[in-house]
């Protein structure tokens, strides 16, 4: 029956149901039943939600469509004979805004391993806390690589600024983490066990700068892997592989005095000259919360709270803490070691994804109200999943980078019932994979082998920026956004 | 008519037995030919690896980016690196040649790297070098080793302890509370087992007869026993009773290799022919099951020891074989062995393959030595 049934509906129309969770697009009462032909994708549906009849959108929005969590990536007659379903059949038509395939755009060549990036725009975190300002065109690129140094970056691939050495105040081995904290302060983290607050300054004419040191933060008693900031209250959050997590002041005068044995360069250090030997005002944490039990591999602040903070750690455990009180709130046990999180502030107020040593990224409602933990689970990474940054322009959008040598777009709204194997519950698969462009279309290495991924970082004016083994900083942006895409 | 598979016990399937390494993760490249053993620290975070270039190095474990580097055997191989147990402080011993080196690489924080220091210094206070034993003639008898500063050069690098024995050192093995460890110099005849102690810089050779050529030693992991393996018999003394407690007669012609289930009472075996052997040590002296898989020698075994029922053998054909072994507690029963997976990707050189393999300390990950020059982090 379906069979003689899709044969006579060939090229025949089919009645859709056109639907959004976005208000500002939403059609008209009226206007939400239609009968269009089945010969169309995406493209072509996408045209006719824009015509003057439907949305009568001023300037084209480029949509993709949904059809049971699916994204639609054939003519609606395909997905009616794939899914053995006559074109009597009303189709629910769920319309979002189109993720813009993220294309190559620029990579800006290291000496070294690039361990993470930071984008600073005017509508970046940093660019947008109060009375902080970017102009269009002066976005920065920041990143932080395993030879100690930091730089920073116009969008041409010019490098603006970079840290000093360690003979002058500079971190003394590998940087791991780096964040504007506003466009002249920029705080990092490094394996020297410090993080150092930085003061940055542009010439006049933005094609030169300077990156000095103004505070020393000493307390950890293993390598940084993970710092994030709080512009506002000047508050820097770190994760460490010694299993605590710290939170500081950029504040010299209210940051408390460090510990001397934390101060004191062991003897091999010395001998080796790896101290620094400035006058680099040294300070300690406001707090150290320890209660993982293997080493937190990022900590990040509640992006509509501050005062609380999330952890991730390779002890399996998501932690919530009251930083108010330096007490630890919650407990979300998973099953894997957990190297990377990042907050969805859209969805929810505490909705988290957290890559894994497992090869997916988990999604947890992190309310203690919540009946059930584990939201979502994103499978198509082949290794570890290292770093992970939400989409600036959608709340269900997020991007990850990998050992595997990729960082993959994920939408939330596109999922389908995992297999047994999967562990049932909701699996999202990429939307996106970005390849390196370093690689050249070669296959891929074992273990990721010389090009790993290490940082990745989302920005709506920047796009995409990712480093890594390849000792490069890639930048990817949607483009050609009208055009019609292949399936 | 009985269909004659039906009697067989009914194995689970491997999909059943997950957790287990099934992927190559991180790569570790940088030694010059050979790497013959490796490390994962007590604390899941470094690796260290030592091979035919000399060079002791320490890696992070997850990225595979090398931290440290330090040439201790001039033109001797690094045949074994191993960590001190515990978390009270960082230390790595390592042997090249007749040397054993005790160091603190340079990745630890200032606290611990002088609580590591101190540990290796205290014995220089006992001065044992200064008594030597007189022989009958009256003449000054050699020491079995010597403790001593390993010079400017390597101090400065972190390499703190130099311990000479008098033949090429191939196995070094710590007791868990991280003051003793034994050493194996298979051509050392009398002194081929020494048994080293930290805090007073001494070492002891605790056999005035072998039965036979020592191939590797272990501390039995809760209990005042120690096993050495000869070619063909693993012995287990009691080391307070000073007495030969049990012969285990494992089948094998020629012993690479074996490793004490963290249980106690289980033990694997690995033989250069080809053969793998569980012992259940209440039940027999003999083995309980006993394994051909590999078309090589197979050089390494080990037991997971956080607490997976896993193990893991690596061999010369370039593959390491992990297993489930789960050790039941019942007296009666026996443990239950699965082999779930084989990992492949180390190149065979010159007829040698995986050197030698560690678990993680907590997670269901293991790591492999290839005579191919890399290291490779299976997850
Ligand atoms: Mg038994």
């Amino acid at each position: 029956m379906a069979d003689s049934g899709a044969q006579s509906s060939r090229y025949g129309p089919v009645q859709v149901h056109f639907i959004t969770n976005s208000p500002d697009i939403e059609l008209p009462e009226g206007k939400r039943q239609l009968l269009v032909p089945t010969n169309v994708r995406r493209y072509g549906l996408s045209q006719i939600l824009n015509s003057e009849s439907m949305l009568d959108t001023p300037a084209p929005i480029p949509f993709d469509f949904l059809i049971n969590g699916t994204f639609l990536r054939t003519t609606l007659e395909e997905y009616l004979t794939t899914n053995g379903l006559s074109s009597e059949t009303t189709l629910n038509l769920q319309y979002v805004r189109s993720l813009i395939p993220p294309l190559f755009e620029a990579s800006f060549e290291h000496d070294d391993w690039v361990s993470c990036v930071d984008i600073l725009s005017g509508s970046s975190r940093a660019g947008t806390w109060d009375g902080n300002e970017v102009a269009a065109g002066q976005e920065r690129i920041l990143s932080g690589s395993y030879d100690g140094l930091l730089r920073v970056w116009n969008k041409s691939g010019q490098t603006i600024a970079t840290s000093t050495a360690s003979s002058a105040g500079g971190h003394t081995v590998s940087i791991k983490s780096a964040k504007f904290i506003s466009p002249t302060q920029i705080a990092s983290s490094s394996l020297d066990r410090t993080i150092r607050v930085w003061k940055y300054n542009e010439a006049e004419d933005h094609f030169s700068g300077d990156l000095k040191p103004v505070l020393e933060l000493y307390g950890h008693k293993g390598g940084i892997e993970s710092i994030d900031v709080h512009g506002p209250s000047n508050r820097i959050l770190s994760a460490s592989t010694d299993g605590s997590i710290g939170l500081w002041t950029t504040l010299k005068n209210s940051a408390p005095a460090a510990d001397s044995t934390f101060l004191t360069s062991g003897p091999t250090a010395k001998r080796r000259k790896l101290t620094t030997s400035t006058s680099t005002p040294q300070r300690g944490p406001l707090s150290m919360l320890s209660s993982h039990t293997a080493p937190v591999t990022a900590a990040i602040f509640n992006p509509l709270d501050s005062t609380v903070a999330y952890s991730a750690s390779q002890d399996h455990t998501i932690r919530t803490f009251d930083l108010t009180t330096s007490t630890l709130v919650d407990t979300r046990t998973t099953s894997h070691p957990l190297l990377s999180l990042t907050a969805l502030p859209g969805i929810s107020t505490q909705l988290l994804a957290a890559g894994t040593s497992a090869r997916h990224i988990t999604l947890l409602d992190s309310r203690i109200s919540a009946q059930s933990t584990q939201v979502m689970t994103l499978r198509g990474h082949t290794n570890k999943i290292v770093s992970i940054c939400h989409d600036p322009k959608s709340n269900y959008g997020l991007v990850s980078g990998s050992h595997d040598g990729t960082c993959r777009v994920w939408d939330l709204r596109s999922s389908r019932t995992g297999t047994k194997d999967e562990g049932n519950g909701l699996v999202g698969e990429a939307v996106y994979v970005v390849e390196r462009d370093s690689q050249k279309g070669g296959k891929r290495p074992v273990g990721g082998e010389g090009i790993k991924v290490f940082g990745v970082a989302w920005d709506k004016d920047v796009g995409i920026v990712s480093g890594g083994e390849d000792k490069m900083v890639q930048v990817n942006r949607g483009r050609g956004v009208t055009r019609p895409d292949n399936p | 008519n009985i269909d004659p598979a039906s009697l067989l016990p009914k194995l689970p399937k491997p999909e059943e037995l997950k957790p287990f390494p099934t992927v190559c993760s991180t790569l570790f490249r940088g030694h010059e030919g050979r790497v013959r053993s490796l490390a994962i620290d007590p604390l899941g975070v470094w690796l260290a690896s030592g091979g035919d270039d000399g060079t002791v190095r320490v890696w992070e474990l997850l990225t595979g980016r090398q931290l440290w580097s330090a040439n201790i055997g001039d033109e001797e191989a690094v045949n074994v690196v191993r960590w001190r147990p515990g978390r009270d402080a960082v230390i790595l011993s390592a042997a090249a040649g007749e040397d054993i080196y005790l160091l603190v690489p340079p990745v630890v924080d200032p606290e611990t790297e002088t609580a590591s220091r101190d540990l290796l210094d205290a014995g220089f206070g006992y001065a044992t070098n200064a008594t030597q034993a007189l022989t009958a003639n009256g003449q000054k008898k050699e020491p079995v080793a010597k403790w001593t500063r390993p010079g400017f050069r390597l101090e400065d690098e972190g390499v703190l302890i130099k311990i000479t024995v008098r033949t090429t050192v191939k196995v070094i093995s710590w007791h868990r509370r991280g003051d003793f460890f034994s050493t194996v110099s298979p051509t050392a005849q009398k002194s081929a087992v020494a048994i080293h102690t930290l805090s007073k810089h001494l070492t002891q050779i605790p056999f005035r007869r072998l039965p036979g050529i020592p191939q590797t030693v272990q501390f039995h992991p809760s209990r005042p026993l120690f096993f050495v393996a000869t070619q063909r018999t693993i012995r287990s003394y009691d080391l307070q009773k000073q007495e030969l407690v049990k012969i285990i007669q494992p089948g094998a012609r020629w012993i690479s290799s074996f490793d004490i289930h963290p249980g106690g009472d289980n033990l694997i075996v690995g033989s250069y022919d080809r053969r793998l052997l569980w012992h259940d040590l209440d039940l027999s002296t003999r083995p309980y099951k006993t394994m051909r898989f590999h078309s090589k020698a197979i050089r390494a075994v080990k037991y997971h020891k956080g607490g997976f029922p896993l193990f893991a053998d690596a061999s010369d054909d370039g593959s390491l074989q992990i297993f489930h072994g789960k050790v039941v507690s019942d007296m009666m029963e026996n443990a239950t062995i699965v082999p779930v997976k084989v990992l492949k990707g180390h190149k065979v050189k010159s007829a040698l393959g995986v050197m030698d393999i560690d678990w993680h300390p907590r997670e269901p990950w293991c790591v492999s030595a290839g005579a191919d020059g890399t290291c490779r982090l299976w997850m």
